[in-house]
């Protein structure tokens, strides 16, 4: 009998006991298992800080590449070969800091991207600095003043950029946090889950306290239907995704706040320009036969005939 | 009239006239007879109004390498043509000029900068000449005996837009298809290569080759006393079939028959129309063959677009991108991750004139060692120049074989002379190209990413069956994970850095360098890219007075030493000359530490236009006649 594959490397984990990503870990590592993702077909792709050490830790393809860059590396391995599922995995420093205008572009592009948002305020490997989702004013234990930066909304952030699925989970619920990732995994387009997570260390503000007194679930209420289900509804349920995005503070909504298939995929797009893109695609098209040039000399004149000129005796 | 073996033509009017399109139609028609032909264009970072030229050279009896001065032809769009570049015509030359400019002086035209209106309006003063078009034509007829040629502007392309019914706010795109058409007139090319020229460029808007062959009717009834007044040659060189192209088409065509089939790139000058000409071709089929498809991804920043050449080249496509200066500059990061987990990509490079945003649409080649040691830590890079358009195609070519084979970057260092100059040249040959991919795995249990067993460790793409992998920016093993023992950083740093030794033992002499002229010359030249050009003319000019030797360095990190060595072995030191497009002359410095050969004498341009032949040649003898050790060019507007 095959033995079942193990979704975790056999690595010590080196976050902080406590630390909010082994619950994130545990809910990648069971939706995986769920899912049966293939491992070799599977890329978590991650920036730097703490978080951005998970591909080490789960037993699929990973690329653990640099700060703020996650999203263009993921970019690059999904368009070159659409078969890969891609997630990509960063702290909220990483990107939503230096990595900002990538978010923003996997939102336009709406690629079938997965991107899993570790979200705890603070830059932890470097030692507790504001992050940009830590509130104005806020002075958590490692700053020596309040923070005078405002925060971005990520969620926000994430419906004006357009990406087609965005939710938010919290480290420590882990099966709601499994369940998001399978949905965004098996969503067609850019998925964006803002994930709650405390940092043990250097965030004595927003706690595992804090969270489990504030957050709640919208599934709770049985009216929330985040997903758009025929286009014509589109503007209506991003409008009340965006009014629910505000909520923060006494009350945290965790779950799915808006999801649209109705919009085009990159994938889909390049379709329509690149025949049998994504079945023929920049990983698997023919580009030498034994060494040589696809092309004959004759096939090669034949292509780039506007720049030759026959010379007229 | 006279006829000559050579027409050398500035074509010069505000941007946005359509001199490029007048560049096209020339360089089309021209090639279509037999001619060969060569142009820089030289360009403003603007839209529309300032001050663009074309310089040209048309030869009837090779395919030319360098522009020089003065021309013969001087064709202009508007006044400020006539000022900055007057200076510039030959002797018994021609000056082309719009009737309606007569009365402008240099004080009414806007578009020039002060600094350049004084420069000219002190030369003028010099000369007795009152700046304006109708003293500076009078000066040139009767002091260098050059033909004046009027042509009514306005008058010819009223008679078009009222033949053809043309909203009159579309009359200036006339322009371009006068001044081709009264060119062609003067230097006594045929009806038929002018229609053909047209017919070429406008073979998706038709109607407008009617029309440009209408103007070119009415032109032709102006100025038929001119024709063939500097008549040049009838062409014999020996090609039946040409490909003319800019620098940037020429390695645009060649990435896509080397295989790249992820483009990334963010828009800049002169490194943009590359990723353009790609995009135009990204799915064709020839004869049943898929050439393609291929992603051309215009992405957020430089950033974005070489670590999304990474991630495609992780998951097998042969990926690059191409910039500039600035671009490369954010591009850096990427490359040093490149460095650290052994990935393939290609950096197309073109230099323009730094530093900062420095002379965005000018040439410079200041950037060497920018691509020779930008990145932190130490890894393995190849940068590789090429010299001209036929080099730059199969160097191209090259550039993939050798990221793929030894798993680095490898950054392809051009220039902006290179990137917008048009020349004819020989249909390259496709049974030179070779592609090699390097040493595949493509299943296997236990695959270590970064086996440590060889300098190469056989790669495998993302997605590659049974295959997991890992990669980090981080010091790592085998596997890819994140290590920081010393006796694996010892190892794994070592590899990394010792691949460059199988560059320099493997590459081919001919991919290294160059040498052409004399076996046993009086002076070596040594130079790298753009320079290429004007030293083989130089040296072929000087030869019967100075015996030299060109050097054109493609290779130029990993250096290669011992062939250097055994180059200049037998020279005196004090005779090797370093030339390039810089004011450090920053080559000597490279050769300085990779061979410990100082070069003392240079030849230095730093201005952000191109060496010319006249200012090579009194460089050249400066240097070897009055002993001079630093020369510095300046020539051209």
């Amino acid at each position: 009998m095959e033995r079942k594959w193990d979704y975790k490397t056999s690595l010590w984990v080196d976050w902080c006991p406590g630390c909010g990503n082994f619950g994130i870990l545990t809910a990648v590592v069971k939706a995986f298992e769920e899912l049966g993702l293939d491992p070799s077909k599977t890329v978590i792709v991650s920036g730097i800080g703490c978080s951005s050490k998970i591909p080490h830790f789960v037993n699929v393809n990973g690329v653990h590449t640099l700060h703020g860059r996650a999203i263009p590396f993921a970019m690059g391995i999904k368009l070159a070969n659409p078969e890969l599922t891609v997630i990509v995995h960063g702290g909220d420093g990483d990107l939503l800091g230096i990595g900002a205008g990538h978010f923003v572009a996997l939102g336009r592009r709406n690629l079938d991207i997965v991107v899993i948002m570790h979200n705890n305020g603070v830059y932890g490997l470097t030692k507790g600095q504001a992050s940009p989702t830590l509130p104005l004013g806020v002075k958590t234990k490692a700053l020596a003043k309040p923070n005078i930066q405002q925060a971005v909304n990520p969620i926000l952030l994430a419906l004006a950029s357009g990406y087609t699925f965005v939710a938010r989970g919290y480290a420590f619920e882990s099966t709601h946090l499994k369940n998001l990732i399978k949905m965004a995994i098996k969503h067609r387009g850019a998925a964006f889950i803002d994930v709650l997570q405390p940092c043990i260390t250097f965030n004595d503000v927003f706690t595992a306290e804090f969270y489990r007194k504030a957050i709640y679930k919208l599934d709770d209420d049985p009216s929330w239907d985040p997903v758009v289900r025929k286009p014509e509804e589109a503007r209506e349920k991003l409008l009340k995704s965006i009014e629910k995005s505000l909520e923060w503070g006494d009350r945290i909504p965790i779950g799915v706040f808006y999801v649209n298939e109705y919009v085009l995929t990159f994938e889909e797009r390049l379709n329509k320009r690149l025949y049998k893109y994504p079945a023929i695609n920049p990983s698997n098209a023919a580009i030498e036969i034994n060494g040589k040039s696809i092309l004959s000399q004759q096939e090669f004149e034949e292509l780039f005939k506007d720049y030759i000129v026959v010379v007229e005796r | 009239m006279f006829v000559l073996k050579e027409i050398g033509i500035i074509l010069g009017g505000p941007q946005g006239a359509g001199l490029e399109t007048s560049m096209a139609i020339l360089g089309r028609a021209l090639t279509r007879k037999g001619y060969g032909v060569i142009a820089d264009r030289e360009y403003f970072s603007n839209i529309t109004g300032r001050h663009s030229y074309i310089h040209m050279l048309i030869s009837s009896t090779k395919l030319p390498r360098s522009l020089g001065y003065p021309v013969e032809i001087l064709a202009s769009i508007d006044a400020e043509t006539v000022f900055t570049h007057f200076k510039d015509v030959a002797e018994k030359g021609v000056v082309i000029y719009d009737k309606n400019q007569l009365d402008k002086n240099i004080d009414n035209v806007p578009s020039m900068e002060d600094y350049t209106r004084e420069r000219i309006k002190i030369i003028l003063a010099r000369l007795g000449v009152n700046p304006t078009i109708e003293n500076i034509v009078s000066y040139l007829e009767k002091e260098r005996n050059v033909v004046p040629i009027e042509i009514d502007f306005i008058s010819i392309i009223r008679k078009i837009t009222e033949r053809f019914k043309i909203d009159p706010r579309q009359a200036s795109r006339y322009v371009s298809g006068l001044i081709v058409s009264a060119i062609s007139i003067v230097i006594g090319l045929e009806e038929k290569f002018v229609r053909y020229g047209f017919e070429q460029q406008f073979r998706e808007r038709r109607h407008l080759i009617e029309h440009n062959m209408a103007l070119y009717e009415l032109v032709y009834d102006s100025i038929a006393t001119f024709r063939n007044i500097v008549k040049v040659d009838a062409p014999r060189i020996a090609l039946n079939k040409l490909m003319i192209l800019t620098g940037n088409d020429a390695i645009a065509i060649a990435k896509i028959i080397a295989g790249v089939r992820y483009q990334s790139y963010y828009p800049i000058t002169p490194a943009a129309d590359e990723s353009f000409t790609i995009e135009k071709y990204e799915y064709n089929e020839v004869n049943g063959k898929a050439v393609g498809p291929i992603v051309v991804m215009q992405t957020e920043d430089e950033i974005a677009a070489i670590c999304s050449a990474i991630g495609a080249s992780l998951s097998g496509s042969r990926s690059s991108t191409a910039t500039s200066g600035p671009g490369f500059d954010l591009m850096v990061e990427g490359i040093s991750f490149a460095g650290a987990n052994e990935v393939p990509v290609v950096i197309t490079y073109y230099q323009r004139g730094g530093p900062s945003t420095g002379q965005p649409t000018r040439g410079s080649q200041s950037d060497l060692m920018n691509a020779v040691f930008a990145a932190h830590g130490e890894f393995t890079r190849v940068v590789l120049s090429s010299g001209d358009h036929v080099e730059a195609f199969h160097d191209t070519v090259e550039a993939f074989n050798i990221a793929e084979k030894y798993q680095v970057p490898v950054i392809h260092l051009l220039d902006k002379f290179l990137a917008n100059m048009i020349a004819s040249v020989p249909v390259p040959d496709i049974d030179r190209v070779k592609i090699e991919r390097g040493k595949i795995v493509f299943s296997r249990s236990n695959y270590k990413r970064f086996d440590l067993s060889n300098l190469i460790s056989p790669r495998a793409y993302l997605g590659a069956d049974n295959i997991v992998m890992w990669h980090s920016g981080d010091e790592h093993d085998e596997y890819g994970h994140i290590v920081e023992d010393p006796e694996n950083r010892l190892k794994m740093y070592s590899k990394r850095i010792e691949k460059m030794k199988l560059v320099l033992e493997e590459t081919p002499s001919d991919i290294k360098m160059g040498v052409y002229g004399d076996k046993n010359p009086d002076y070596i030249i040594v130079g790298w890219g753009s320079v290429k050009g004007v030293a083989l003319d130089a040296i072929e000019m000087l030869g019967d007075r100075i015996k030299l030797c060109y050097i054109n360095m493609k290779l130029l990190w990993p250096f290669p030493q011992k062939e250097f060595l055994e180059i200049v072995k037998d020279i005196p030191r004090d005779r090797i000359i370093a030339v390039e497009h810089s004011h450090g002359v920053n080559i000597a410095s490279l050769i300085a530490m990779s061979t410990g050969i100082t070069i003392d004498r240079k030849i230095a341009k730093f201005t952000g236009r191109p060496i010319t032949l006249n200012e090579f040649i009194e460089a050249i003898e400066k240097i070897v006649y009055r002993n001079e050790k630093r020369v510095v060019l300046a020539y051209g507007a």
